[in-house]
């Protein structure tokens, strides 16, 4: 009774990673521990991917 | 005037937007809807024929009809935060939050009939070939049989989830995938299933369209790719996405389709085959665009935050500069 699009479903990748900066409520953004932006440091958030298109995002899929 | 992001706290892509919107000296409000009730707080007053509404989060404190524009990124489902969650209190504060929001003459980006309408893949193919996008051949059915013909008329097919959701119990991704040549249909019938022309694409394209603005970026498909491997989510590939220019008969048909959605934002995803056509394949109302910016330098959170700043042509309320202390904060 599988329907037919679950025969290709695979394992969803772990997206739970830890990541190096922190939600500041006075600034109402994330901050990297030395106080920079995380948003001003591409190489971060391209590393964790953080700003890429998922597949799989248990709370958003129209990504 | 203020500009209201409604996202959740680990959004950075947020911060790149909220970022433009500091360094212009725009004021800004980003809470969590998850987070309400609890360190967010509301209270609206419908008195004498006005509406008068607030709102509260980490010490701060805004008039909704001092909102100019709410821009719903990555909310939290109300009350989810909540010392004690349930169902009903998540309805009981989407209905308060929401429709004291849609109480205002605040702009959306993007409005939310407008994106519930947005999320499903049948309207936005219907959509799209309504725009002269170019859509390629596609069956949604639950019949074998239909199945069985559509393969025989389009043997190299894709499938994919008609909704874009994934299961959770347990967390399964189902990218999109080729459909081999002698496959049995028989389980089409336990669900709707998409199938889809295999589109042989040279390029993913990643269209961004902010309001009027225009970011489309290409990744090439390296020419040793795996051809099973059509879901660029998935592809293991260093490819960079690159800036590339829209031509101008998709640049008609996605305007026409955003104003034909009412979407003031939409990422669009395309196939280009090797006659360069791009094959329309879904508009995400809430895509991700942070990425595209790292990789191709297109200001595209500078152009959502210029979106957000914009002055309202509605003009402000007049109950909208009215100062107003709730107790406790």
């Amino acid at each position: 009774m599988r329907p037919f699009a679950l025969n290709y479903a695979r394992p969803a990748q772990q997206l739970e990673v830890s990541v190096p900066y922190a939600y500041d409520s006075r600034l109402q953004l994330n901050v990297l521990p030395d106080g920079r932006l995380a948003a001003h440091d591409y190489a971060v958030l391209r590393e964790l991917g953080s700003t890429t298109s998922t597949a799989g995002s248990k709370t958003h899929f129209d990504d | 005037m203020t500009v209201l992001i409604l996202t959740c706290e680990q959004d950075v892509t947020a911060d790149m937007v909220l970022a433009e919107l500091d360094a212009n000296g725009v004021p800004v409000v980003r809470l969590d809807p998850a987070d309400l009730p609890g360190p967010v707080a509301l209270s609206g007053e419908y008195v004498r024929g006005a509406f008068r509404g607030h709102l509260s989060v980490a010490g701060r404190l805004v008039s909704m009809g001092g909102l100019r524009s709410v821009w719903v990124r990555r909310p939290g489902a109300p009350a989810t935060h909540a010392a004690e969650p349930s169902d009903w209190l998540t309805e009981e504060s989407a209905q308060a939050l929401y429709g004291m929001l849609r109480s205002t003459d605040a702009r959306w980006m993007n409005d939310p009939d407008a994106a519930r309408r947005a999320r499903h893949k049948p309207w936005q193919l219907s959509l799209a070939q309504r725009c002269s996008l170019p859509v390629p051949a596609t069956l949604i059915t639950t019949f074998p049989q239909a199945a069985r013909d559509f393969a025989v008329r389009f043997p190299d097919l894709v499938v994919k989830p008609v909704s874009g959701a994934h299961p959770q119990e347990p967390p399964r991704a189902v990218p999109t995938s080729r459909v081999a040549p002698d496959t049995d249909f028989a389980a089409v019938a336990f669900g709707p299933t998409l199938l889809q022309r295999r589109v042989a694409k040279r390029a993913d394209i990643r269209l961004t369209c902010v309001g009027d603005r225009l970011y489309a970026a290409r990744k090439t498909v390296a020419p040793d790719a795996d051809p099973d491997e059509v879901d660029v989510r998935f592809a293991a590939s260093d490819t960079p996405w690159h800036a590339v220019d829209t031509p101008s008969s998709v640049a008609a048909g996605v305007r026409a389709y955003l104003r034909e959605a009412g979407l003031a934002f939409g990422a669009f995803d395309f196939a280009e085959d090797a006659d360069g056509m791009w094959w329309f394949l879904e508009c995400n109302q809430s895509g991700q665009f942070g990425f595209v910016q790292i990789e191709t330098g297109q200001p595209i959170a500078a152009a959502v935050a210029d979106w957000l700043a914009a002055p309202n042509p509605a003009g402000t309320q007049s109950n909208g500069s009215r100062s107003w202390a709730i107790e406790g904060h």
